[in-house]
C-alpha cells in the first residue's frame, strides 16, 4: 500500500544550490528572450512561474506528506482576494499586499487544518473537497466583499519598492522577472525545507504515520504545519496571480481548478521528485496552448492522459525520467558516478 | 515499586470484551514476557500499555507517573518505546535514516526547516552505532525495503532502541524467523537487557523461557498465571494447557 | 408556519430518496471494489444528458436521422429515456471499472485519483457534446405542473420523483435480498475470496456491480434533472450528498443509507425554504459536521474508508 518514493544523493540534500536549481535559474532567466521564437507569448511565462509557485507548495502536501488535498484552489483564490482587498482597503504597497496574501491565506489554512490534521487518505481528500466548496460558495455569495461572479477588478501591479529605488512591474516582462525572483527564492527555501529534519519528518508521515507517532513525533502538529505552510504558499501564488490577471476571480476557487493542481503535480511526478510539480506545470501550459490551438477539448485529452498515467505510470514524468532517461545518460557519459551504497542517502 | 504498572485494565471493542481486569507490573532491569495463545488479547494489551488505545477502565503508570490515555508521542518522550509485529519501517529511507529519524536529537530539531538532516554527522554516527548493536553493521546505506526479512526485524528493534527508551516493548520479535535467526535475536536481547528494561510479547515459548525473568500468561483477556519460567513450568494451569506443553518441549 | 413548510418537506423527501438511490449505487461500488468513485456524480450527469438527447430534438442526436422518432408522443420517449440513459451509463461505468483494475491492491489513493480523472474526462466530454449551457429535461404533461391541496401548492413532479425513487429503492432491496445475484453481490461486499470460493467469477462480479451502480446513478440523474437542471458541473453537486449519505448511514447498511438520504434531503430542502442560495452549502456543512463528529456514521462500523 505504499506510494512511490523520492530518492536523492546526500551531496544534493546538503547543498543550498544544486544542479537542477541552476538549470531552473538559467532556463527561466532566459525564457523571455526565446519564448516568442518558439511561437508562444510573454504572458504565458508569468502564468507558468506563478503556477510553479502554487504547485511546489501544493506538493509539500501531496508528494511529501502524502495528503491529497482536493480543495487547494480555494486557497489560491483566497490569496488573490486578500491581495486585492489589502491593496484597495489598507495600503497599496507591494510587500505589504503580498505579505497580507500569505498571512491571510495561511490563517484560513491554519483553521481548516484544525479539522483536517487528524485525517488521512480518503477522508482527508473528501474533507478537503468540502472545505474547498464551502470557501467557493462563500466567495460566490458574499458579493459585498468579493464582487461575486464579476470578480474583484482593477487590481494593480504595484511597484516594487526597494527603499533606494522603486521598480515598476507594469509590463509583462517586468512582472515576469519579479515572479522569477520570487520563485527562485522559494525554490531554494523549499529545497532546504524538504531536506531538513522537518521535511524528512513529513516524508516519514507519508510512509507510516503510526510509526512516526511511536518514535515520538506529534504527527498532527506536523500535518497541521505542513497544511498551513502549503496554504501560505498558495496565498503567495494567488497574490501574484491577482497582479498578473489584474483582478481576482471566483472560478479559480472551483473544484475543477483544485483538481487541476492535483492533476498537474501528479502528472509531473510530484510523488517521486521535488521537480515533479515544475515539469507538470510546464506540460500543462504548453499542452493548453498547443493542444488548445487545435481543439477546444484539450482538457479532455489532458484528463485522459492523466487517467492513463495513473493506470500505468503513477510516478509521472519525473518517474519516467528517472526510470528511462537518467540511467541511459549515466551509462553513456558516466559523468555522475553511481554513489557507493554506504554513501547514498535517500 | 515496579517501573511500569498497569492495574485493572479493561478494554472492549463494541460488545466484545478483549481485556478484562488485567494487572501487570514490570521491574526495572528485567526482561518480562507476555504470552498466550493467538486471540488471547496479547496485542491489544500491548496497544493499551503503549498508548495506542485508551483503556475503558484501569490505570497505567510509568515511574510513578500516570500515563493512562496519554498520546503515543508523549509516552515516547517519557522513555517508553515499542517495536511492531507488523513491520512499520520507512521503506523509502535507508536503514540508517530509519534509525536517524528515531533519535531524540533528530526529534528535538524536528521543526528545523532550514538545515540539512543529512549534514548531521553526530546523529549518523549515533545511528550507525545502534545499527551495529542490532547486528546490521555494513547495511546502513541499503533501503529499508531491500533488506531481508530477518534484517528488517532487527532494524525494527533498532528503530525502537534509537528513541533511547528506559522501557522497550517488543511485539512478537521472532514471528517468521528461522531457528538460527531466533538464536541471534536471543543473544541480542540478552545484550540489550544490560541497558534497558524489556517487555516481550511472544508465542515462541522456548525463546521466552530462555530470556525472560518473569512471564505473565494471558488467556481470554485475563492474566491466568504469572511467575518466573521455573514457577510457570510447575504451574498446574500452564502444564495442563497446550501452552505448558510447548514450553516443556 | 409549520404548515407552510409541508411542500418543502415533501420536496426534501423527494430529494432525499434520490440521494439515497444515488448513494446506494455508490455504496455497492465501495463494498465490492473498495473504491470511492469520484466519477459517480459525472455518471449521474451523463445519465441526465443521455435522457435529454433521447427526449428532445436538439439534445445532441442528429435530428434528420431521428426525425420520425421525435414525432412520437412524450410519454414513450420519456420511458425510452429512462431505459436508454441507464444502459449507456452502465456501459461507461463498465469501461471505467476496466481501467480501475490496474489500481486494485495498491494505495486506495490511486483509485480516488483515477476516478477523479475520469470525472474530469466525463465532464469535458459532456461539454464537448452538449456545450456548457444549462438545459432542462422536459417531462410528460401528466407529471408536470402543480396542484393545490388545502391552500398550498404542491409540485406534481416532486411527488412523482419521490414515488419513483422509493419504488426503485424497493426493487433494489428485493434484488439484493431475494435473488441469487443479490446474494453474490452481498458476499462480494463481505469478502472477495468468498465469491471465488463459491465458484463465481470475481472480475465479472466487479464489472457488473460497477455497471449496475453507474446505472443507478443515471436513473437518479434523470429523475433529478427537471429539479436541478442539467449542467456539466452538476456531477459535483451530486457526488457530495452521496458521500454524506454513506458516511452518515454507515458503509454497508442499506436502510442506514435510505434514512440518511432522507435526512440529508430534508436538511437541503428546508434550507432551500429559507435561503435558496445556500441550500447546497448546507450539504457541505453537513458533510463537515458528520465527518468531524461521527466519522463512523450512525451505524458506527469501521470501514474501508478509514484506511
Amino acid at each position: 500500500m505504499t506510494l512511490p518514493a523520492m530518492q536523492y544523493d546526500r551531496r544534493e540534500t546538503t547543498a543550498w544550490i544544486t544542479r537542477p536549481i541552476l538549470v531552473m535559474a538559467v532556463v527561466f532567466a532566459t525564457l523571455p528572450l526565446w519564448i516568442e521564437t518558439v511561437g508562444l507569448y510573454q504572458y504565458l511565462g508569468v502564468e507558468v512561474l506563478i503556477w510553479i509557485v502554487f504547485a511546489l507548495g501544493f506538493n509539500l502536501l501531496l508528494g511529501y506528506t502524502g495528503l491529497p488535498s482536493f480543495g487547494h484552489g480555494a486557497f489560491f483564490g483566497i490569496g488573490a482576494y486578500a491581495f486585492g482587498l489589502a491593496q484597495f482597503e489598507v495600503w497599496a504597497n507591494l510587500w505589504f499586499c503580498l505579505a497580507a496574501a500569505i498571512v491571510v491565506t495561511g490563517a484560513f489554512g491554519a483553521v481548516t487544518a484544525l479539522f483536517l490534521a487528524h485525517r488521512r487518505g480518503i477522508y482527508f481528500a473528501l474533507m478537503s473537497i468540502a472545505f474547498g466548496q464551502i470557501f467557493y460558495f462563500i466567495a460566490s455569495k458574499w458579493t459585498d466583499v468579493t464582487k461575486g461572479e464579476d470578480g474583484l477588478l482593477n487590481i494593480a501591479r504595484l511597484p516594487a519598492d526597494f527603499g533606494v529605488a522603486e521598480v515598476s512591474i507594469q509590463s509583462n516582462t517586468a512582472l515576469y522577472y519579479f515572479c522569477y525572483a520570487v520563485m527562485m527564492v522559494l525554490i531554494v527555501l523549499l529545497w532546504r525545507l524538504t531536506n531538513s529534519p522537518f521535511g524528512r519528518t513529513l516524508r516519514a508521515i507519508k510512509q507510516n504515520e503510526t510509526r512516526v507517532a511511536f518514535i515520538g513525533y506529534p504527527v498532527r502538529l506536523y500535518k497541521w504545519a505542513a497544511f498551513t505552510l502549503s496554504c501560505g504558499i498558495a496565498g503567495l501564488a494567488g497574490g501574484l496571480f491577482a497582479m498578473a490577471q489584474e483582478g481576482a476571480y471566483i472560478n479559480i476557487m472551483s473544484l475543477q481548478w483544485s483538481g487541476t493542481i492535483v492533476l498537474i503535480v501528479l502528472i509531473g511526478g510530484g510523488f517521486v521528485s521535488f521537480w515533479g510539480p515544475v515539469l507538470g506545470v510546464i506540460l500543462y501550459f504548453v499542452a493548453r496552448d498547443i493542444l488548445g490551438a487545435y481543439t477546444e477539448a484539450w482538457l479532455l485529452w489532458f484528463g485522459l492522459m492523466f487517467v492513463v498515467l495513473v493506470m500505468f505510470k503513477p510516478d509521472g514524468i519525473a518517474g519516467m525520467w528517472r526510470g528511462w532517461v537518467a540511467p541511459r545518460l549515466r551509462g553513456r557519459g558516466a559523468t555522475t558516478p553511481a554513489p557507493r551504497p554506504a554513501e547514498s542517502r535517500s | 515499586m515496579a517501573l511500569f504498572e498497569a492495574t485493572h485494565l479493561h478494554k472492549r471493542f463494541g460488545d466484545q470484551v478483549v481485556l478484562e481486569d488485567i494487572s501487570l507490573a514490570f521491574e526495572e532491569g528485567q526482561v518480562s514476557g507476555i504470552m498466550g495463545p493467538n486471540g488471547a488479547g496479547k496485542t491489544t494489551c500491548f496497544n493499551v500499555l503503549t498508548g495506542r488505545y485508551k483503556p475503558d477502565r484501569g490505570r497505567v503508570t510509568f515511574d510513578g507517573e500516570d500515563i493512562t490515555g496519554v498520546a503515543p508521542h508523549r509516552i515516547v518522550a517519557k522513555g517508553i518505546s515499542r517495536s511492531f509485529q507488523i513491520m512499520t519501517l520507512f521503506d523509502e529511507f535507508t536503514a540508517l535514516d530509519n534509525v536517524v529519524m528515531a533519535l531524540p536529537s533528530t526529534r528535538r530539531r524536528g521543526f528545523d526547516g532550514l538545515h540539512a538532516l543529512d549534514g548531521d554527522s553526530a546523529a549518523q554516527d549515533r545511528a550507525a552505532e545502534i545499527m551495529g548493536r542490532v547486528g546490521l553493521k555494513g547495511r546502513e546505506g541499503v533501503n529499508a525495503k531491500s533488506l531481508s526479512y530477518g534484517e528488517r526485524r532487527a532494524l525494527e528493534i533498532g528503530v525502537a532502541l534509537a528513541t533511547e527508551p528506559r522501557l522497550l516493548f517488543v511485539d512478537e520479535p521472532t514471528a517468521g524467523l528461522g531457528t538460527e535467526a531466533t538464536a541471534r535475536l536471543t543473544d541480542l536481547m540478552r545484550e540489550l537487557k544490560r541497558y534497558t528494561t524489556i517487555v516481550v510479547i511472544e508465542h515462541d515459548m522456548r525463546f521466552l523461557f530462555a530470556l525472560a525473568d518473569k512471564i505473565s500468561v494471558i488467556h481470554w483477556g485475563q492474566v491466568i498465571a504469572q511467575g518466573t519460567p521455573d514457577e510457570l513450568r510447575a504451574n498446574r494451569w500452564v502444564r495442563r494447557s497446550n501452552i505448558g506443553e510447548l514450553a516443556n518441549a | 408556519m409549520l404548515y407552510d413548510l409541508i411542500p418543502h418537506i415533501i420536496n426534501g423527501l423527494a430529494l432525499g430518496l434520490l440521494f439515497a438511490l444515488l448513494a446506494l449505487g455508490f455504496m455497492l461500488i465501495i463494498g465490492v471494489m473498495e473504491v470511492i468513485n469520484l466519477a459517480h456524480g459525472s455518471l449521474f450527469a451523463l445519465g441526465a444528458y443521455v435522457a435529454l438527447a433521447v427526449m428532445v430534438p436538439d439534445g445532441g442526436l442528429p435530428y434528420a436521422f431521428m426525425e420520425p422518432y421525435y414525432a412520437l408522443p412524450d410519454v414513450p420517449r420519456y420511458v425510452i429515456a429512462l431505459i436508454v440513459g441507464p444502459l449507456v451509463v452502465a456501459v461507461v461505468g463498465a469501461g471505467l471499472e476496466l481501467c480501475l483494475r490496474r489500481t486494485y491492491g495498491q494505495d486506495p489513493l490511486y483509485g480516488l485519483l483515477l476516478t477523479f480523472g475520469a470525472a474530469l474526462v466525463l465532464e469535458e466530454g459532456i461539454r464537448e457534446i452538449w456545450g456548457s449551457s444549462e438545459y432542462y429535461l422536459p417531462i410528460p404533461r401528466g407529471i408536470s405542473g402543480g396542484f393545490i391541496a388545502g391552500d398550498l401548492i404542491y409540485s406534481t413532479y416532486r411527488i412523482y420523483a419521490a414515488i419513483f425513487a422509493a419504488a426503485m429503492i424497493g426493487l433494489l432491496w428485493l434484488f439484493l435480498n431475494r435473488t441469487p445475484y443479490g446474494a453474490i453481490i452481498k458476499a462480494g461486499a463481505h469478502d472477495g475470496e468468498m465469491v471465488r470460493a463459491l465458484g463465481h467469477n470475481l472480475s465479472r462480479l466487479r464489472l457488473f456491480v460497477f455497471a449496475f451502480g453507474a446505472a443507478l446513478a443515471a436513473i437518479a440523474g434523470i429523475i433529478m434533472a427537471p429539479i436541478w437542471g442539467i449542467r456539466p458541473v452538476v456531477g459535483v453537486d451530486a457526488v457530495v450528498p452521496a458521500f454524506v449519505v454513506i458516511v452518515l448511514g454507515g458503509v454497508g447498511s442499506f436502510w442506514g443509507a435510505v434514512s440518511a438520504g432522507l435526512l440529508v434531503g430534508l436538511v437541503v430542502g428546508l434550507t432551500a425554504a429559507f435561503a435558496t442560495d445556500w441550500s447546497l452549502l448546507s450539504m457541505y456543512l453537513l458533510l463537515l459536521a458528520v465527518v468531524t463528529f461521527r466519522s463512523r456514521g450512525l451505524a458506527g462500523k469501521a470501514s474501508v474508508l478509514e484506511s
